[in-house]
């Protein structure tokens, strides 16, 4: 892979500056709640900034590896600072910019412990960041725990429904996760010979077939527990139910998406053989979830719990993309962790702006609702829309991308999954029809419609996804020049 | 100009008399006194720092001055200077023992101090016996209830008895080896380790250390002293006591380096038995002391990883992680022994409301805790994925994975802890904090942050210093 030094820090500078942010919190009074936003919104706005000027600024001509940053960290143990951006990670550190923005936004009412809140939220995205930059493993790892542990004490405080016992089954699962995935990555860096961390000089190394295997399915696991591959899913409902509607965003929208990128990223990568071994079982497990998330999804009646089971039928179209180990699939499969990401930030956002008023997120009890708030069920059912797959959506250029290539790779799973999508979209149609479309509650009648600039951040998270869906080739292009060299790369 | 490489021993044995001063007062004057022993202590650790480069042998040849013994007094001189800090109130201590308090504090830290520079089998364990005739006494030295008599008891047979094994190994050593000195046996190891008498006797010979280290099946003692102890002997044991113990552990250890397979294996069953149970156990603890003490006998199995490896970057990480452990093992111990003003027995459902108490005290109790459990960015997560990395180096593939699976399981009972204090309230009043422990608590965080984040300096050092070991 070729790399280009930045001539300017832009990833450091994105990922401390969310550092800084909580080190500044650190120091303020809980009573100065408005400078506490404010410092949150602009450390979280510079990041977001710098995750535009990366995606927008990556020259697809160069390709390779662009503003990288490498320094030796520590030379006895072979760990090095490395961090670079290329076509597969660029749409996820531009993903995780536009949701921790909006996120902060949509945190802006928070009355309850707000100077905590946001220390562990922005603890958090540094920790997000730092894994779809890093290119060294240590430093990946211990990113992807800094981002995994917050959400403990986020749901803990923060939550509602169920989230003692939430928080704890969420961290729990995820750190048995890591306890594979450490054992993983070190089989990999001790065999190799070399001592190092670094993923790139790593992937020049030819893993003998049974290592790359049983790493592979350690790590498959591992991470995968994280992209929440059916049967290691059940937290996730749970989980993002619990959280705070920031949190869900963030977790649905970016944190899932380490799970795949991880697994992307660390095991197909460095495991090209064991990947092949394994490819059968991830594409089983992958659409098994797919099927089996559009079906229990469709049997909740809390809103929350129905997107928490979409999230798990949508992010296994992206395992069954990655399983196909085509361009196509994979290039699907990065798009979908982007689009899906968005989409999920805006259904909880548009739910959480709902439950804030109405305390309650029961499809029955909500009734019309879109002739109380009409623009608030906008938002929600543009995001249905978008999960449905409808064109001109970014979702519909991702899923289209991924079932096309499954179907030439795995006939019938790729079917089943095609059928299960359908039958989802008829009834997330059908939610949409309960929920916003049939008598208004008359409790409800006296609350007013989102604000212009309460709206602000669903208004940035749809214009991403309508943006997208109209020119999908800017999306398609650029990760292309990533996963082409990947894929003769394995 | 020789005896200036006994100048930090030479020192705490002054501090050590100053304090037995003291301890004559007929009427003990402790408000007055405590300020002098807190800035001798300080200036212990500048002493000890000064002195980490220095390198020499002493007492014909018996004491050898290195870097890496000079590393360990600056970590002893460190604990004892924490523990001291958070020793200004000793509620359950009668004020007429306050100075033996501090007096017997200072000769444990000068007996752990010779220790880690002893290479030779009588001078180690004289110097072990000196730190641990002084713990003997300070464990019962709480007054109350019975339950310090039964820590004490405990202690003191369950020492003795290691002792005594220790004694009967290092013997049967001295009878194959014909010497004493480490430096003379060295060579001598490879025949010996394969024969049962070289096995045995060198297994027999950790048993001292083992039992400072809380290692199974010398862990018994750990959870009723833990209990039993004042809050800050407890902190001394530990912190500094188990950082001397992983020292010498490591320069014992090194006598089976590269020869002996049925050593390794031995000490890879006591690790994993020891990270185990103790993470098992820990979990249906409710009393906050004792929770610590099951989590102490997992760590040290966690360091036991880094022994086993047999190699440089193995006993390098096991230094590390016997450094951070003294710092984030004793942050979570400051935090108990503020909240305790009274010097009770903490529950872990006693931190409630903590987030509010005490803001500052509840980010240092989450960073501790944290630490402990291994998330990064702490001292904790690099030095337990350097242990990690080091054994799977050798090809301990299914001791990596146990002790992985063991941090998650661990997981459970510190979020049991962060639970505690983040999420529950409590209208109990603001704890209110002198402005030194303000200072230290911000130190310790700092210090569990930075040198997680970036462990280099450290990493070198230790590396430097366990050169000077195998």
């Amino acid at each position: 892979m070729t790399e280009h030094m930045a001539s300017f820090p832009v990833l450091t500078c994105m990922l401390l500056s969310p550092v800084v942010g909580l080190t500044i919190l650190l120091f303020l009074k809980n009573e100065q709640e408005f400078l506490v936003r404010m410092v949150s919104l602009i450390s979280a706005g510079i990041s977001f900034a710098l995750s535009i000027y990366t995606f927008v600024g990556y020259d697809q001509k160069l390709g390779g590896l662009q503003f990288v940053e490498k320094y030796e960290w520590v030379k006895s143990f072979g760990i090095t600072y490395y961090v670079g951006v290329e076509g597969m990670n660029a749409p996820l550190l531009l993903l995780t910019g536009i949701v921790i923005f909006t996120g902060v936004l949509t945190m802006w009412e928070l009355k309850e412990r707000t100077r905590e809140y946001f220390i562990f939220q922005l603890a958090l995205v540094t920790g997000v960041f730092g894994v779809f930059m890093s290119y060294d493993m240590f430093f990946f790892f211990l990113f992807y725990e800094i981002a995994v542990v917050p959400m403990y004490v986020l749901i803990l405080i923060w939550g509602s429904t169920r989230k003692i016992y939430a928080a704890m089954k969420l961290t729990l699962y995820l750190m048995a996760g890591s306890g594979l995935i450490i054992p993983g990555i070190l089989m990999l860096y001790s065999s190799s010979g070399l001592f190092t961390f670094d993923m790139v000089r790593l992937h020049g190394v030819a893993f003998a077939p049974w290592i790359q295997k049983v790493a592979f399915v350690l790590m498959y696991l591992g991470f995968g527990v994280l992209a929440g591959v059916w049967p290691f899913h059940t937290w996730s409902p749970v989980g993002h139910v619990a959280a705070p509607t920031a949190v869900s965003m963030l977790h649905a929208g970016v944190l899932m998406k380490l799970g795949s990128f991880a697994i992307l990223r660390v095991a197909m990568y460095l495991c090209p053989q064991g990947f092949q071994y394994w490819s059968e079982f991830m594409g089983l497990l992958a659409a098994t979830g797919i099927v089996y998330g559009v079906f229990v999804g469709l049997a909740q009646t809390d809103l929350k719990y129905v997107i928490g089971y979409s999230s798990v039928s949508h992010m296994g179209i992206v395992g069954l993309g990655l399983a196909t180990g085509t361009v196509d699939g994979l290039n699907g499969a990065v798009f979908q962790m982007f689009a899906h990401g968005v989409m999920t930030a805006l259904f909880f956002s548009a739910v959480g702006f709902i439950y804030d008023r109405t305390h309650t997120r029961e499809i029955h009890e909500l009734g019309g609702f879109s002739k109380i708030m009409p623009v608030a069920s906008a938002f929600f059912i543009t995001a249905a829309l978008c999960g449905a797959g409808v064109p001109g959506m970014a979702s519909f250029w991702a899923e289209l991308l991924v079932l096309v290539s499954a179907v030439k790779v795995f006939p019938v799973r790729g079917l089943f999954a095609i059928a299960a999508l359908v039958i989802g979209a008829l009834f997330a149609l059908r939610v949409v029809q309960n929920t916003f479309f049939n008598e208004p509650n008359p409790k409800f009648m006296h609350f007013e419609d989102v604000s212009p600039f309460l709206g602000l951040p669903r208004m940035i998270l749809i214009g991403f996804l309508v943006f997208f869906g109209i020119f999908p080739q800017v999306m398609v292009g650029l990760i292309k020049t990533s996963i082409v060299p990947f894929i003769q790369g394995m | 100009m020789t005896m200036l490489l006994f100048g930090p021993e030479l020192y705490y044995l002054g501090l050590a008399f100053v304090i037995f001063l003291f301890s004559l007062r007929r009427h003990p004057r402790m408000a007055r006194d405590y300020p002098v022993i807190a800035v001798l202590a300080a200036l212990g650790v500048v002493v000890a720092a000064l002195s980490l480069f220095q390198q020499g042998d002493l007492f014909f040849k018996a004491y050898k001055v290195d870097l890496f013994s000079q590393i360990f007094k600056a970590a002893l001189a460190l604990g004892l200077f924490l523990v001291v800090m958070i020793s200004r109130n000793l509620p359950h201590i009668e004020e007429r023992h306050q100075a033996e308090f501090f007096l017997f504090l200072t000769t444990c830290t000068l007996g752990m101090m010779m220790l880690v520079s002893s290479v030779e089998l009588l001078t180690i364990y004289v110097s072990l016996e000196l730190s641990s005739y002084s713990l003997y006494i300070l464990v019962p030295l709480r007054r109350g209830d019975d339950i310090d008599v039964e820590a004490g008891i405990k202690y003191l047979f369950i020492g003795a008895v290691s002792s005594g094994f220790m004694l009967f190994g290092l013997s049967y050593i001295f009878g194959a080896t014909h010497s004493t000195y480490l430096a003379d046996i060295l060579p001598r190891m490879p025949q010996l380790v394969q024969s049962p008498i070289g096995l045995i006797g060198l297994l027999l010979a950790l048993a001292g250390f083992l039992f400072k280290l809380s290692v199974f099946p010398f862990h018994f003692w750990a959870p009723d002293v833990y209990q039993g102890g004042a809050n800050q002997v407890v902190t001394f044991i530990a912190t500094a006591s188990k950082a001397a113990a992983v020292a010498v552990l490591l320069r014992l250890a090194a006598l089976g380096a590269g020869y002996g397979y049925s050593f390794t294996q031995v000490l890879v069953v006591l690790s994993i038995v020891s990270m185990t149970l103790g993470n098992l156990v820990a979990i249906i603890q409710r009393d906050f002391k004792r929770m610590l003490a099951y989590s102490s006998i997992a760590h040290a199995g966690y360091v036991l990883m880094g022994v086993i490896s047999m190699q440089e970057a193995g006993f390098a990480s096991a230094v590390y992680y016997a450094l951070a452990y003294l710092v984030m093992n004793f942050t979570v111990f400051m935090v108990l022994s503020e909240v305790a003003t009274d010097g009770r027995d903490l529950k872990i459902a006693e931190l409630a409301g903590l987030w509010h108490r005490s803001p500052l005290l509840s980010m240092s109790l989450i960073l501790g805790i944290f630490a402990l459990a291994g998330v990064p960015p702490s001292i904790g997560f690099t030095g337990k994925l350097l242990l990690f990395t080091s054994a799977m180096n050798q090809g301990y593939f299914w001791l990596v994975l146990i002790g992985a699976v063991n941090g998650t399981i661990s997981l459970y009972y510190y979020l049991k802890v962060v639970y505690a204090a983040y999420f529950v309230d409590s209208n109990l009043p603001p704890i209110q904090l002198s402005w030194p422990s303000k200072l230290l608590n911000w130190a310790l965080c700092g210090v569990i942050l930075i040198f997680g984040v970036a462990p280099d300096s450290i990493v070198e050092l230790a590396r430097a210093a366990v050169k000077a070991v195998l």
